[in-house]
């Protein structure tokens, strides 16, 4: 009986839920080579340094946060990247972590991955997110004396640009 | 030191002069050129997909009064554009289902008075006014010149 | 909001010493859009600098949750205008993934031909400006600025306009090669390739460039993968990485073409890195200008876009462009997530201007090619 060849995106998720069985709440693989794996967001720097270390992705491409005012979450998406490694270039990696509305703090991944600096400070300003262990945290693209609430939440609506 | 910039600095003095002196020569522009839009009121059936689709928001239909009639638009509803707002994309054109809406060559279209910009459907369907009777040609060694458009007989 | 802004300074963790100046270079418009760097100099040295970016931005992402996909065209591809093509193609590969709609070939040829001379106009913009004038180069500033114009006038036969095209609707291109055009291309082609040779020895070989550009603004190659850099200064310092040969879309798998990298990571080489791209790019168009399938060349995408993630990727003349689409089962998105070139080498700029003269601040931020509008969206 010819054995099942595992594709390099299962390899991954195996990988990840048999060192960190218990962070991991769900893992997806989109139409090859966009693989997403939640966790739990008390353990980011772990998962991190793991995925630097051992696997190879070893930049960040960005750093995206998403409102769903609906499920009052927050959710924070690192895409990471590999350059160093040529079989797995062409994979990207999102790694999801759910926030609660009213207590958006997450370790930050500076120490980790060096491209997360300007990536963080703007999801700091647009949603909120405080990232603890940011060497500078600060506002970086509105008005210096803005203190607005966060822009790209779902409660700030422009009803003059039409329906939404 | 410098010979090799020095020859062809040198070089580029024998050269021909690439200028076109607008507004006395105007260069030729091509068939689909997306400068303001030309509408044909009698194949307009006031539909709105092109107030639709706008990415601005600048085109809005409003009812002409006027003596003619248009069997293919009883309400006799056409769009009005802000050129103001507009950014020339033409999607408004391509997506229009009757093709009441056409490509011209005019981006003469400022104006002193913000409110003359905003064309009106009878306005929007007068023809073109702008002439363009220079383009661009390559000589080999001789750099690049505006030249008038040979006319074709 | 509050009446008068706090004073800025830079927010260094090390204490100022007595015989610093904090010098504000800008906020100004350095030929490609506002940026304000602060400088804290000492004497003729740059101790650090802080990038105050922020002058340009829009709130993009935000406006772009209130059009539908068609209409956010025209809007997501003003960020980089002068490379709108790439930003075009980035918003409208993902979004084509959702809907489940596939570009016929002859379309995927001729997006491609269209994003290679948007890359060459793009490079000789960067020629022009970032590379010439800021160097006090201004010959080859107007050479270049020439002959970006004609191929702008082949780009306005093709699609209709100077430089904001919104040719690449999700399905395809909106219109095909008017007649002429391909022998136009070439002739174009052949007499620019004459041009690179001219401009190699007005500039490259120019022993003024060479000593300014030579052994300033060194990223080495473990702090290249390091700071996550894309684009021309991650070719510049040594790794081979270009999303065309990595996860080839359009066109590209059918292509011959090379990556150019060196590896001495220094101005010099992400200047000869752009230049080889332009030759790279002369040669790709030829070939698809000879191979280019018939048929047709769009697909009608639906209008709504199912729930679900996408996330596509172009290289754009900056850098790596990511977009990241979220659908929620209507004609407008939920979010979209922009990554571009400029603002992942944002973070080069503080990590190299450090213990360098006054004087080659302008070289390494024009080797860099930053974009403030892209940046800050």
């Amino acid at each position: 009986m010819s054995q099942k060849s595992t594709s390099r995106e299962e390899t991954i998720i195996e990988k990840a839920k048999s060192r960190f069985p218990e962070y991991i709440k769900e893992t997806k693989i989109d139409n090859n080579r966009r693989v997403t794996i939640s966790f739990d967001k008390d353990h980011v720097q772990e998962i991190a340094k793991w995925m630097r270390d051992d696997i190879g992705f070893d930049h960040l491409k960005g750093i995206a946060g998403v409102d769903y005012p609906t499920h009052k979450k927050l959710e924070v998406l690192y895409l990471a990247g590999s350059f160093s490694k040529p079989e797995i270039q062409d994979i990207i990696v999102t790694l999801k972590a759910e926030l609660p509305k009213d207590a958006p703090t997450i370790s930050s991944v500076v120490s980790i991955w060096e491209s997360a600096h300007f990536h963080e400070r703007e999801a700091f300003e647009m949603f909120g997110i405080n990232f603890e262990g940011h060497p500078d945290l600060r506002k970086l693209l509105t008005l210096d004396n803005w203190d607005g609430p966060p822009p790209m939440l779902k409660d700030i609506k422009f009803p003059e640009m039409g329906q939404r | 030191m410098f010979l090799g910039e020095m020859y062809e600095g040198i070089k580029h003095i024998f050269k021909r002069t690439f200028t076109m002196k607008y507004p006395y020569q105007k260069l030729l522009l091509p068939k689909g050129f997306r400068g303001r839009h030309l509408l044909y009121m009698d194949k307009c059936t006031g539909c709105g997909i092109c107030a639709w689709i706008c990415p601005e928001r600048c085109i809005s239909m409003v009812p002409v009064t006027n003596d003619k009639e248009y069997p293919q638009n009883p309400e006799k509803r056409f769009p009005q554009y802000w050129y103001a707002r507009c950014c020339f994309c033409h999607f408004c054109t391509d997506y229009c289902p009757t093709g009441a809406l056409d490509y011209t060559p005019d981006y003469e279209l400022a104006e002193y008075d913000r409110d003359l910009l905003l064309w009106s459907p009878e306005r929007l369907s007068r023809p073109t006014t702008h002439i363009g009777e220079y383009q661009s040609v390559i000589h080999d060694n001789q750099g690049v010149t505006y030249e008038p458009v040979p006319k074709t007989k | 909001m509050t009446a008068n802004p706090p004073t800025p300074t830079i927010a260094s963790n090390e204490a100022k010493e007595p015989s610093t100046m904090d010098v504000s270079v800008g906020p100004q418009h350095p030929g490609s859009g506002h940026v304000r760097l602060l400088m804290r100099v000492d004497g003729d040295y740059i101790v650090s600098i802080d990038p105050d970016i922020g002058y340009v931005h829009r709130g993009c992402e935000k406006i772009a949750e209130y059009r539908n996909y068609v209409s956010n065209i025209p809007h997501l591809e003003r960020p980089c205008i002068i490379d709108a093509i790439h930003l075009n193609w980035a918003y409208v590969l993902p979004v084509e993934e959702l809907q489940g709609v596939i570009v016929p070939p002859r379309g995927q040829y001729i997006s491609t031909i269209a994003a290679e001379m948007n890359r060459i106009m793009s490079h000789l913009y960067w020629l022009a400006i970032n590379a010439g004038v800021f160097s006090g180069h201004t010959t080859i500033f107007m050479w270049a600025f020439g002959d970006r114009d004609l191929f702008i006038e082949l780009a306005e036969w093709l699609t209709g306009a100077r430089l904001t095209y919104s040719f690449l609707p999700p399905g395809g291109p909106r219109r095909d090669f008017p007649s002429g055009f391909e022998q136009k291309l070439a002739k174009l082609l052949d007499y620019f390739e004459k041009r690179l040779v001219e401009y190699d020895r007005m500039f490259l070989s120019n022993p003024l460039v060479v000593a300014r550009a030579k052994g300033i603004g060194v990223l080495k190659k473990k702090d290249a993968i390091k700071l996550g850099v894309t684009g021309p200064v991650l070719r510049g310092s040594g790794v081979e990485y270009d999303v065309r040969k990595v996860e080839p879309y359009g066109a590209y798998a059918d292509l011959e073409f090379q990556i150019p990298t060196f590896k001495e990571g220094d101005s010099y080489s992400r200047y000869l890195v752009r230049f080889e791209e332009m030759k790279q790019s002369i040669s790709i168009i030829r070939q698809a200008l000879n191979k280019m399938p018939k048929g047709p060349i769009a697909r009608k995408a639906p209008l709504v876009a199912p729930e679900g993630e996408a996330i596509g990727r172009v290289e754009s003349s900056r850098g790596e462009i990511t977009v990241m689409v979220i659908g929620d089962n209507s004609d407008k998105p939920y979010r979209v997530k922009i990554m571009n070139g400029s603002f992942r080498n944002l973070i080069a700029l503080p990590y190299l201007i450090r213990n360098v003269h006054v004087a080659d601040m302008p070289i390494i931020y024009g080797s860099l090619d930053y974009w403030p509008v892209e940046a800050d969206r």
